[in-house]
């Protein structure tokens, strides 16, 4: 029973700040509702028995990811400039679609997606996690490796200074 | 225990939400967060259907998912850096510069 409470309130949760991401004008209060919704979605992951991905979650995303977010928002002094709105009739059709869209996938998922759930227990701990990210999917999990590696590469030269200006400064430090 | 199919609802609402905001924001940054929201409910679906079926590989693709999230926000907000050094605005309207 409990875990129903739980279940609702922390998915009420999320909905609501879901819905302040997409609708405020501020995009720092856009991501802070998102770091919100974020920690939401951990405690379904906890209610989903994968306490290790909740831990993960909470790290990478809220940690992580959403600072990085905030970093350049903060950077690019965004928060002074509100988008101002133009083209209604794009906005419309954006809003109608995605509503369409929704309705449509809850419809077809609470008349069709109808599960019994399994009886036994599934315990996704760290120790079976890893057991099995080294060894089944030892090869994808070296990509990912390298995949970070060049967003690194990537990030750095897209937001670093032009070619010809590095180029300068580097004339200058070797003088 | 709660009903998978509830969180595949939840996570619907979510995604639909993520899609909303894409296609209705002009700040490159909030098409950015609405885009993490999707993958968010892409990885609730994944780790419902883990439980359901006793796999663990759901919960693998999750952490995959979780690492492409990462790089692609480091790439992505490099490129609305770059676009606002060029440019003064992270405006998506305003970046037409490939249109022919």
């Amino acid at each position: 029973m409990i875990e129903y409470a739980v279940f609702f309130f922390f998915a009420a949760i999320a909905v609501i700040f879901a819905f302040v991401v997409i609708l405020h004008r501020n995009p720092v209060v856009s991501a802070l509702s998102l770091v919100a919704s974020l920690f939401a979605l951990a405690v379904m992951y906890v209610l989903l028995e994968a306490p290790f991905v909740a831990a993960l979650q909470v790290i990478i995303y809220a940690g992580a990811i959403m600072v990085l977010f905030l970093f350049v928002i903060m950077l690019l002094n965004l928060q002074k400039r509100p988008e101002e709105p133009t083209r209604p009739v794009q906005q419309f059709v954006g809003y109608l679609g995605s509503a369409a869209f929704g309705i449509g996938l809850i419809y077809y998922l609470s008349k069709y997606a109808v599960m019994e759930l399994p009886t036994e227990p599934f315990v996704a701990d760290a120790r079976t996690v890893g057991i099995r990210l080294f060894d089944a999917y030892l090869f994808p999990f070296e990509m990912v490796s390298i995949l970070l590696l060049a967003a690194i590469v990537g990030a750095l030269i897209l937001s670093g200074r032009a070619v010809g200006e590095r180029a300068e400064i580097g004339a200058e430090v070797t003088k | 225990m709660i009903p998978t199919q509830w969180f595949l609802i939840l996570s619907a609402i979510l995604f639909t939400l993520g899609v909303c905001g894409v296609l209705t924001r002009k700040n490159g940054i909030t098409i950015f967060m609405s885009i993490e929201l999707m993958v968010n409910a892409v990885n609730l679906t994944f780790l419902a259907y883990a439980r359901q079926f006793h796999q663990l590989h759901g919960l693998i693709f999750v952490f995959f998912v979780m690492a492409i999230a990462a790089a692609e926000a480091a790439v992505g907000l490099a490129i609305f850096i770059s676009l606002f050094h060029h440019r003064e605005t992270i405006d998506v309207d305003e970046a037409n510069l490939m249109r022919w």
